[in-house]
């Protein structure tokens, strides 16, 4: 193939289209001379993007997860959700999150989005052979509970930590009926896994 | 971008390939995040938009292995992939229209991730654009900061394509010495 030329600046500018970035792609990862061409170009647009106006702050994001084909969704998902409040910056929080994303990573896992009341966005996920359940809620009341349920049993699992997106990782769940939320003795949120 | 760099370095584990360090990539993700979406919300106007196109280029990334170390710094690497996935959502003119509507109405901004910019960074960045020649900067700021697409600029411009497209490379690589110059 040519040598990109002016496709290097154009590509990094994201003015080239889908099918020619294939190409160029594909081409920087033989040639050492466009490739450099290529990060210098991508080096000077993100100093553009730097300025950039803020973000505004968020209004509760309704439909945070994207689609969830694989376990790096679920990941990137967690994170930003969990990362989504400005405060968030409790490191011991970190940490648990970690251990969560870490579980989540590896294993096999379905997600339900919980029926919820509004103002409430939950969603579940868990792995399909029972070993965790990841619950993730915006706009729960303080010191609401998360409560499995399986058959005529249930188990209260845990109160959600505080925060912008309110988390709760459970080990060992087995393979609840349902998942609910529960604050002040009313239910804000239930769903049901399949596995 | 599968093709980047598929069948190159793969590292099978568990009989899963896997791409790149999976730590390292999510501390890329929570160091880079907020800037990523600060570069899509501002072509989409949309935080939901905004927050998919982050996940969609990083998983793609991630999944894909079409990033390696020797293909430069992660971030501006991110960056062009997010501009780039964000500016194919914005192909369509109804879509293009909804992000007028957005911008329109511009709701009071407030600073979300304040880390997400550097106001030092885009000061050096402004006096680097001021540094370039006039015909070159009006292209950049036209494509870049008015998301237009090269025919768009062309057209706006009464220029032919082929000028537009070499001064825009000009420019850009000029910006560039002007930048990495003034660290000097």
């Amino acid at each position: 193939m040519n040598h990109l030329d002016d496709d290097a600046e154009l590509y990094a500018l994201g003015l080239t289209d889908r099918d020619r970035n294939a190409e160029i792609e594909a081409h920087i990862t033989d040639c050492a001379d466009c490739r450099a061409r290529v990060i210098a170009a991508e080096a000077a647009a993100a100093a553009l993007a730097a300025t950039l106006p803020p973000v505004p702050t968020a209004a509760r994001r309704q439909t945070w997860w994207p689609a969830l084909a694989t376990a790096a969704a679920v990941v990137f998902a967690a994170t930003a959700a969990v990362q989504g409040s400005a405060s968030y910056t409790a490191r011991a929080e970190l940490e648990r999150t970690d251990v969560a994303l870490t579980a989540i990573a590896s294993s096999h896992f379905g997600h339900t989005t919980l029926t919820s009341e509004p103002g409430v966005v939950a969603k579940a996920l868990y792995a399909r052979d029972g070993a965790w359940c990841y619950v993730v809620v915006t706009g729960a009341p303080r010191g609401a509970h998360v409560v499995l349920r399986r058959g005529a049993a249930t188990r209260d699992a845990g109160t959600l930590d505080a925060g912008g997106a309110a988390t709760l990782f459970v080990r060992a769940p087995g393979h609840p009926d349902e998942i609910s939320i529960i604050a002040d003795n009313h239910v804000v949120a239930h769903g049901a896994p399949v596995y | 971008m599968a093709r980047a760099y598929a069948g190159t370095k793969l590292i099978a584990v568990e009989g899963r390939p896997m791409a790149l360090d999976e730590a390292a990539f999510e501390n890329a993700y929570r160091a880079h995040a907020a800037r990523l979406r600060a570069v899509a919300f501002d072509i989409l106007r949309d935080r939901d938009g905004a927050e998919d196109v982050v996940h969609g280029a990083l998983i793609r990334v991630w999944s894909t292995g079409a990033y390696r170390p020797e293909r430069g710094p992660l971030l501006p690497y991110l960056i062009a992939c997010v501009r780039r996935e964000a500016l194919d959502g914005l192909r369509g003119s109804k879509r293009r229209h909804l992000r007028e509507v957005r911008a329109g109405m511009d709701a009071p901004r407030t600073v979300d991730e304040t880390a997400a910019l550097d106001p030092i960074e885009a000061r050096r960045v402004a006096r680097a654009l001021d540094c370039i020649p006039d015909v070159q900067r009006d292209v950049i700021v036209r494509a870049y900061y008015g998301y237009r697409t090269l025919a768009e600029v062309a057209q706006d411009t009464n220029l032919p394509l082929g000028t537009v497209k070499s001064r825009l490379s000009a420019g850009l690589r000029r910006l560039h010495t002007e930048l990495t110059e003034g660290l000097r």
